[in-house]
């Protein structure tokens, strides 16, 4: 037992040490630029982490059938995508889902609930490959840069991520591991900053 | 705060203090209109099945305050004994229901579906008929739809030739 | 006890109370051996049959018909209609018996006021077979006593005067049922005249629409949950989540001033609240803390290994020559059912109104008398100052055999002054079932050098079913020797095999097991015709073939061929997979009726589909036989909803999904487009319809797939690997 204390002691002590370099005044140029580049990248990952969760991935779905839970499993009842996104003809997204979280039945809902469209489809992708179809004119609905940071921070379904109510049996849904300012900030920046894909 | 809606044609206004109660107690503890089922509350069964501006809605899962100023048909208001709608007549030319206490969902949303699909095929039916029916009697809903489509299509043409 | 010992199962019985504090006394004696025991034997055998005649007033006409001012008749029924077609084939019986047309007889369900009181349950197929003769003979006493009436009032002698429809003419004159009831005060019950010639129905036999059709299509307030008294209240009851949990204490702080609240009860055995509305009642129970005090924690792995054969006792239900050597060379295969949720769409629900020294009840309850009895016991009251109005039945299948509800609705109204409606949420409904038990099957054979069976073992284990229930006390298991409800569909019925033997294993689940439609009937067929299928394709022989060589030749023996040669006919049972498509095929005699299903399967996606099933039965003589095939039709959809889809999990103490869809059912798309029945009448009576068509289509759907596949799939549900 002593001897783990001793290196908890010690592992706490060098944290700090890093903590408190990692605060020290940035002196040389070259450091600024790296610093530019590593906050881009941490721009983007936070992005990424939202946009991988499952509040946002469950209806971007590469097969047209939407998602449910933290476990992803296909909707229930064969919901599927449908003809433009909303469900089948007479029993589509509206029958159950409205336009806020219902309390009562646990059953999610937010402005315009739907499925992204299938060129939205980012199940199963990579970040790189999600960041490449976010940005595709061809696909994103003709939407340019400011179009997107404005979709992507001020649409209300986006934001029902972190709103995301409770399942049937009464429990909060999670939200995704980034707060709704962090991620505002971050798809700001990030486009911001030229929206460079890291990899690349 | 009051609610205004129109039920099976009737305005009636409600006063109610939790405006998020869902519309199914509304409906059927508050306007006593029975035919719209509690199955489960969470819009998993369909029994609960209504048209709020002519759309299927599952009423469980839907507060009444989005109900203020549209038109909500029930069962009640689908038709009646002296002019059944052409779901209802089918549902009783084949003899369908068993217990019964899911018919109505089903055929709400088989009312809607003819509305958008006038002619369903058999995957039309799969994909949109989706509420739960225990006594199992799928297979002569099934037969009904298909019925309830023609006579619908044959009531249209009646009234087309009429006009 | 066996599983004790293994220490799977380290409760004390104090906690199995859950069960509704029917008690769990007693056990059998371990490897008891029903049939050298003469009474045991003739009750076991009638409970497998099922095939009692009805004995509840049945020489009262006037307990049971009203004639109505406008000349029809109500009929008040104390069967239960629950979607199994009751209510119309006793309409026919009377109609055809009293001369009067379909349209002029009303059936309601009996209140238990009006005495005509079902001493034991609407379950088992019963109604119709049991009422036939005694209905058919109620109804021509009553016929009787109007033309007598009529014969005094017209001056007429009664020989000479005939009915239609109603009317009674002789002689020049008429008059209505209605006009000779007229003003008749003391009635003369007269011995029962004979029945009238069975070609002179006009009714009976014919495919007349269900009776409650209208009232179902238009959306008519007929079930338990749309009953409603004036100044009704709403009222919540507290259940626990785990299984086995007894109530410790209640913190109702937080509710007690929660809008619309108007009482809180903390009882012994349960704690409610009462409300202005269903929401508020609801809003304030999830307000309430209630402690519990739970069993430790169960999950399905720890269900399953106290569900296995050698556990528990053992009962001999059957047994045939001698030659059970377990050194020979027998095939053998195990199969596992999992636990079942009965799920009807209309939840439990009641409204009781209780005053100083009467009660009424409005509920939908498959058992009356039962309901009756426990709410007047726990208020205190006379049996007969409690008056219960039975409604229709959203979906029975066996769960509205336990009704405590009434009894906490009725307490909750006393102590509001008020009536209070009362109903089950869709979580409480999946918790706190009566559930199929799960069960498992050790099933060994042996061929003989021509490829018949040489000697047939079934070895199972199930849960309660109808023993330790309202229905049957534990304490008569101890008389009947086995739980008559879980072994229901366990005979072996290929009684030509010169050796065979079926054992029964009795284990106490940690929850509540009871009555689901066709009881044993489902997992012992699937288990014991998948078996069966696997030695004929051993055998190198045609599944039909192989069944019909080796059944015996007692009526019964000759009705299961039939039925078995008709369906193959019927569906031109192949052996040889079509277009990716194959048959499978089984067969069952449940309560007396034999049944035969062929499905025809192929796989989708890697999932199991069904596209026909034909359907062949012989109930004896039918009643109606459009609904006897909607029975069929919805047996089939149910039963491969139960035997492709459905299974309730134990997972940290807690009975889980608790709503439809993680409780995965057949839809629509799931169910076969093609459903054909083919009716046989094996003999001149009505017999069980109801629960029969469920047994085989388990094994029929698994015999398909091991024709596609290959793959000999032993655990329900089924699933491909």
């Amino acid at each position: 037992m002593k001897i783990k204390s001793i290196y908890i002691v010690l592992i706490l002590s060098i944290t700090g040490l890093l903590f408190a370099l990692a605060n020290t005044t940035k002196t040389a140029t070259y450091e600024l630029v790296d610093d530019q580049a590593q906050n881009a990248n941490d721009d983007y990952n936070k992005m990424m982490d939202v946009l991988t969760h499952q509040r946002c991935m469950n209806c971007h779905p590469s097969d047209n059938i939407p998602k449910q839970g933290d476990d992803s499993h296909p909707h229930y009842f064969g919901m599927a995508r449908g003809k433009n996104d909303h469900g089948f003809e007479a029993t589509n997204c509206n029958t159950c889902h409205q336009s806020e979280n219902n309390l009562n039945s646990g059953v999610p809902g937010a402005p315009h609930w739907a499925l992204a469209p299938a060129s939205m489809a980012w199940e199963g992708l990579t970040r790189e490959e999600i960041a490449e179809r976010l940005l595709d004119k061809n696909i994103n609905g003709n939407r340019s840069h400011d179009e997107l940071v404005k979709h992507m921070t001020e649409d209300d379904l986006v934001l029902w991520a972190w709103q995301p109510g409770v399942h049937a049996n009464g429990e909060q849904r999670t939200v995704p591991p980034v707060s709704k300012e962090d991620f505002k900030k971050a798809v700001e920046n990030w486009f911001a900053n030229g929206a460079v894909i890291p990899s690349k | 705060m009051k609610i205004s809606l129109t039920v099976n044609g009737e305005l009636k206004t409600v006063e109610i203090a939790d405006e998020n109660t869902p519309l199914l107690w509304v409906i059927r503890d508050t306007l006593d209109l029975k035919g719209t089922k509690f199955g489960c509350g969470k819009a998993a069964c369909g029994a609960c099945t209504l048209h709020v501006d002519g759309e299927a809605v599952r009423s469980c899962s839907y507060p009444v305050k989005f109900a203020e100023g549209k038109k909500v048909t029930t069962i009640e208001g689908l038709g009646d004994r002296e002019n059944p709608h052409p779901v209802q007549q089918a549902w009783i030319e084949e003899i369908v229901p068993q217990c019964g206490y899911c018919q109505p969902g089903f055929m709400m949303a088989t009312a809607a579906l003819l509305n958008k699909v006038p002619k369903p095929t058999d995957e039309d039916i799969d994909k949109n008929i989706i509420n739960v029916c225990r006594c199992g009697t799928y297979y002569r809903m099934r037969k009904a739809i298909h019925k309830a489509a023609n006579l619908q299509l044959e009531k249209e043409n009646n009234q087309s030739k009429e006009l | 006890m066996a599983d004790k010992d293994n220490g799977s199962k380290k409760v004390s019985r104090r906690k199995f109370l859950v069960k509704g504090g029917l008690g769990t006394i007693g056990v059998v004696a371990i490897g008891a051996y029903i049939f050298r025991n003469p009474i045991r034997r003739e009750l076991l055998s009638f409970a497998n049959s099922l095939e009692a005649p009805y004995v509840d007033n049945t020489d009262k006409p006037m307990v049971w018909f009203e004639v109505t001012t406008n000349n029809e008749i109500l009929l008040h029924s104390p069967k239960m209609e629950m979607g199994q077609g009751t209510f119309t084939g006793i309409a026919q019986m009377a109609a055809d018996e009293l001369s009067v047309s379909m349209s002029q007889i009303n059936v309601v369900h009996a209140a238990s006021s009006t005495g005509n009181v079902d001493s034991f349950a609407t379950g088992g197929s019963t109604s119709i077979s049991g009422l036939w003769q005694p209905l058919r003979e109620l109804a021509a006493m009553l016929r009787v006593m109007l033309i007598k009436e009529a014969a005094r009032k017209m001056n007429v002698d009664s020989n000479q005067l005939t009915v239609e429809d109603g009317v009674i003419s002789g002689n020049g004159k008429t008059l209505t049922y209605a006009q000779a009831a007229e003003g008749v005060e003391n009635w003369e019950v007269p011995d029962v005249p004979d029945l009238k010639d069975i070609k002179e129905y006009k009714y009976i036999g014919r495919p007349v629409p269900r009776v409650d059709l209208d009232a179902k299509v238009y959306g008519d307030p007929i079930f338990g949950m749309d009953a409603d008294m004036p100044g009704m209240l709403y009222g919540a009851v507290v259940r626990p989540s785990k299984i086995g949990s007894t109530f410790v204490s209640a913190d109702i702080s937080a509710a007690e001033n929660m809008p619309g609240v108007v009482k809180i009860i903390v009882e012994d055995d349960f704690v409610g609240v009462v409300a202005n509305s269903m929401i508020e009642a609801e809003h304030a129970k999830d307000a309430i803390n209630v402690t519990w005090e739970s069993f430790e924690n169960l999950d399905t792995a720890a269900i399953t290994k106290m569900m296995t054969v050698g556990n528990g006792n053992a009962t001999t239900i059957q047994k045939n020559g001698a030659a059970f050597d377990e050194g020979d060379d027998f095939e053998t295969l195990e199969f596992r059912s999992p636990i079942g949720a009965h799920a009807q769409i209309e939840p439990n629900g009641v409204v009781a109104s209780v005053e100083s020294d009467s009660a009424t009840i409005k509920i939908s309850t498959q058992v009356v008398s039962i309901t009756r009895k426990e709410v007047a016991k726990r208020l205190g009251l006379d049996t007969e100052k409690v008056n219960i109005v039975p409604t229709y039945l959203g979906g029975g299948f066996g769960r509205r055999l336990h009704t405590p509800h009434a009894v906490q609705a009725a307490v909750m109204s006393k102590a509001v002054g008020k009536p209070v409606k009362y109903f089950f949420s869709r979580k409480e409904e999946f918790q706190h079932d009566m559930f199929r038990p799960p069960t498992h099957h050790i099933i060994k054979g042996k061929l003989n050098s021509e490829g018949l069976l040489d000697t047939l073992e079934h070895e199972f284990v199930s849960g309660d079913v109808a023993t330790d229930s309202a229905l049957i006390p534990n304490a008569l298991t101890n008389f009947l020797g086995a739980d008559v409800g879980a072994i229901r569909g366990g005979f072996i019925q290929y009684t030509a095999i010169p050796n065979f033997k079926t054992v029964y294993w009795h284990v106490e689940l940690p929850f509540a097991t009871s009555w689901w439609r066709s009881l044993g009937l489902l997992a012992n067929t699937f288990a014991m015709e998948s078996f069966i299928d696997e030695m004929a394709l051993k055998a190198n022989k045609n599944a039909v073939d192989f069944r019909l060589h080796q059944i015996g030749d007692e009526p019964i023996d000759k009705r299961l061929k039939n039925v078995i040669k008709a369906a193959a006919e019927k569906a031109n049972y192949t052996e040889e997979v079509i277009n990716g498509r194959a048959m499978g095929f089984a067969a069952s005699i449940d309560a007396n009726t034999p049944c035969a299903q062929v499905a025809e399967v192929s796989i989708v996606d890697n999932e199991i589909k069904v596209h026909k099933v034909t359907v062949a039965m012989d109930p004896g003589l039918a009643v109606n036989p459009d609904q006897i095939r909607a029975q069929c039709e919805g047996c089939v959809i149910m039963g491969m909803s139960a035997v492709l889809y459905e299974q309730m999990f134990v997972e940290d103490g807690e009975l889980t999904p608790t709503i439809y869809g993680p409780y995965q059912m057949a839809l629509m798309k799931n169910a076969p487009k093609e459903i054909d029945v083919v009716l046989l009448q094996g003999k001149d009576t009505p017999g069980a319809v109801g629960e029969p068509p469920l047994g085989p289509i388990g094994a029929a759907i698994a015999n398909a797939v091991r024709r596609l596949t290959g793959q000999r799939l032993t655990e329900l549900p089924l699933q491909l690997s």
